[in-house]
């Protein structure tokens, strides 16, 4: 996705070239930005509600009132939450239509062997780190875990909304079941953006790119190997050059 | 000069103790000769036994001054050295004091205050309740001590117990023939059954409230759950006593417990025992006139929620634990996250930890 540029320098100056390679475009920055202020909006609004009779929610929860005002806050955010899963999933459909999907994000059989290549490493049994595309497994299962979660919070979330028009064409019992799947999920899906998301982005390395876009050469080399030597090997014409920082 | 000293003093000591006899004598002979004894019962019936004594109020009612001497022997007063004068403080010779109560009721509303004496706690209690409210508010009927344990032939009033809503009953006449016929009061009196409520165990005896406030509302599933929650009691009638933490924990049971604990006072309407099963007229959920009975069950929801759905009252699963026989789809959904939640987090956490440990080790390694 990056070409070397040139860039002339005069011999007294010495300037150190570090390239970038663009990672994700504006709309999928402005996808997960927005995903992220919805799911905190929504867990911040949704915690106190399930978790009704603890110190924090009652101070949070404080009158009858803000509880509506809550509930309200809640459902504004699904909604904005559910318009960005159709533009989501409106967008893919449109790419595949046009053969423009990029395949990067699927599952493969090498996912699950660089897992398990990479829990051998972990428990010294492997030198290396495998080597990774543009998407590691961790990356994949990131994307996919929480495709299904929101796809669940979704579903069951407006069917709590509403249940009176649900139950006329789905059995009653969706509904328990709907209640059950939403707190719980919920709880799953938080865990596991902190536990597993939060590690890799903040802890592992400070991984920025969905903010700004770009990843730099080092962080390209070190964790996506696969795709740098397929990127500064086999450069296609038709891709934008990445940006030149100096 | 000691013995001189004694003799000299005999004199006044008989004087002494000669006028205390005579003081004693003249006050005992003073009474008798002035009025016959009165304090007692049987002086009181040497006239009230009398059938046909009675008087005419000043609003044309007539008042009966009879007392039945067997019956009053019945009473828990009588028997106990409580007689007449103990309420009829103000009559304590013949003739009487004039009376000057313009009719029965006010008759009745003045004397009762001489309950308070013996029983001030629940004389007090009851000053608390809706019926003193009532009459505070001019219903001039609304009940006072005697109304409910009657004045001279007070009896237990729990015995029997059918007594309770009976008495009750002589006021709140539609409640009392919805209860008669409800699984309480038809337990009650046909079985004299010692375990169902009657009504003041639900509405307390003396300090009764108004049952139609917000607090009595989202109180109420504990007042339920005061039976309904006792294993034992429940096991005797082959009922459930799991509906009350079940209910807890449904959509409307937590509902209600949010604001029975922060907001009491706070109109709402999630749906407590009573909406769905009645009050007065609760019957079991096979009875074909129950409003939970599966036929009833939809018009019952249809009271909240206007116009669902018959597959509406499927969502409910308040009162069972989660079956695949009742609830498959909720069955599947709880086995699947009793797996996948735990699972989920350890493997998250497993790896997680063990990328940890690489990566402090790495880092170590190589600052060495």
């Amino acid at each position: 996705m990056s070409q070397q540029k040139s860039i002339p320098s005069s011999p007294n100056i010495r300037v150190k070239l570090v390239q970038t390679f663009p990672r994700f475009n504006v709309s999928q920055r402005w996808e997960h930005a927005v995903f992220l202020l919805s799911i905190a909006i929504l867990l911040l609004t949704g915690l106190p509600q399930k978790y009704n009779s603890t110190v924090w929610s009652q101070a949070i929860i404080s009158s009858p009132e803000r509880l509506n005002t809550i509930q309200q806050i809640h459902h504004i955010t699904a909604l904005v939450l559910s318009a960005l899963v159709v533009y989501h999933l409106g967008k893919a459909i449109y790419l595949i239509s046009r053969r423009k999907l990029s395949g990067d994000m699927l599952p493969t059989l090498q996912d699950i062997k660089d897992a398990w290549n990479m829990l051998l490493y972990l428990i010294y049994i492997k030198k290396q780190k495998p080597d990774f595309g543009k998407y590691n497994f961790e990356q994949k299962v990131t994307y996919w875990f929480l495709f299904f979660s929101i796809g669940i919070m979704i579903v069951s979330g407006y069917v709590m909304w509403f249940p009176e028009t649900i139950t006329r064409v789905f059995p009653g019992g969706v509904i328990p079941a709907a209640i059950m799947a939403h707190s719980t999920e919920a709880i799953v899906t938080a865990i596991f953006i902190i536990l597993w998301h939060f590690y890799h982005v903040h802890f592992e390395r400070l991984n920025l790119s969905i903010f700004s876009g770009w990843l730099n050469d080092e962080d390209m080399r070190t964790y996506h190997a696969l795709e740098y030597s397929h990127l500064v090997h086999e450069p296609h014409s038709d891709q934008d050059p990445g940006d030149v920082k100096s | 000069m000691l013995k001189l000293s004694y003799i000299q003093k005999l004199p006044g000591i008989f004087l002494v103790i000669g006028f205390i006899i005579l003081v004693n004598l003249f006050q005992i002979t003073s009474t008798k000769a002035s009025e016959p004894e009165q304090q007692t019962e049987e002086y009181c019936l040497s006239c009230h036994s009398n059938p046909d004594l009675k008087m005419t109020l000043p609003s044309g009612e007539e008042l009966s001054l009879y007392i039945n001497s067997d019956k009053l022997q019945t009473s828990v007063h009588s028997p106990n050295g409580i007689e007449c004068e103990a309420c009829h403080t103000n009559i304590s010779s013949y003739p009487h004091p004039a009376i000057n109560y313009q009719t029965r009721r006010e008759l009745s509303r003045v004397y009762y205050s001489a309950c308070q004496k013996c029983h001030p706690d629940n004389y007090t209690r009851t000053l608390d309740s809706m019926h003193a409210q009532a009459a505070e508010a001019g219903n001039l009927n609304a009940p006072v001590c005697t109304d409910c344990h009657g004045s001279h032939y007070i009896h237990p009033p729990s015995e029997p117990r059918t007594l309770i809503p009976a008495t009750c009953g002589n006021c709140h006449t539609q409640e009392f023939a919805t209860y008669q016929s409800s699984v309480h009061g038809n337990a009650l009196e046909q079985e004299s059954n010692p375990d169902v409520p009657v009504c003041t165990t639900c509405h307390g005896v003396h300090n009764i409230h108004d049952p139609r406030t917000q607090q009595f509302r989202v109180a109420e599933p504990d007042l339920c759950a005061s039976c309904h929650a006792n294993q034992e009691m429940m096991a005797k009638y082959g009922l459930s006593a799991d509906v009350y933490s079940l209910y807890s924990l449904s959509w409307h049971g937590v509902d209600v417990s949010v604001y029975q604990a922060r907001w009491p006072t706070v109109q709402h309407s999630s749906a407590i025992c009573t909406d769905c099963h009645g009050i007065h007229n609760i019957l079991k959920p096979d009875d074909p006139n129950s409003t939970v009975n599966p036929k009833n069950l939809l018009v019952t929801c249809q009271k909240c929620h206007p116009g669902v759905g018959p597959n509406w009252t499927g969502a409910w699963t308040g009162h069972y634990k989660v079956s695949l026989q009742r609830t498959p789809f909720l069955f599947y959904v709880d086995s699947f996250y009793s797996i996948f939640t735990p699972g989920i987090l350890w493997i998250c956490g497993i790896y997680i930890a063990l990328q940890f440990i690489r990566f402090m080790v790495d880092r170590v390694r190589r600052s060495l």
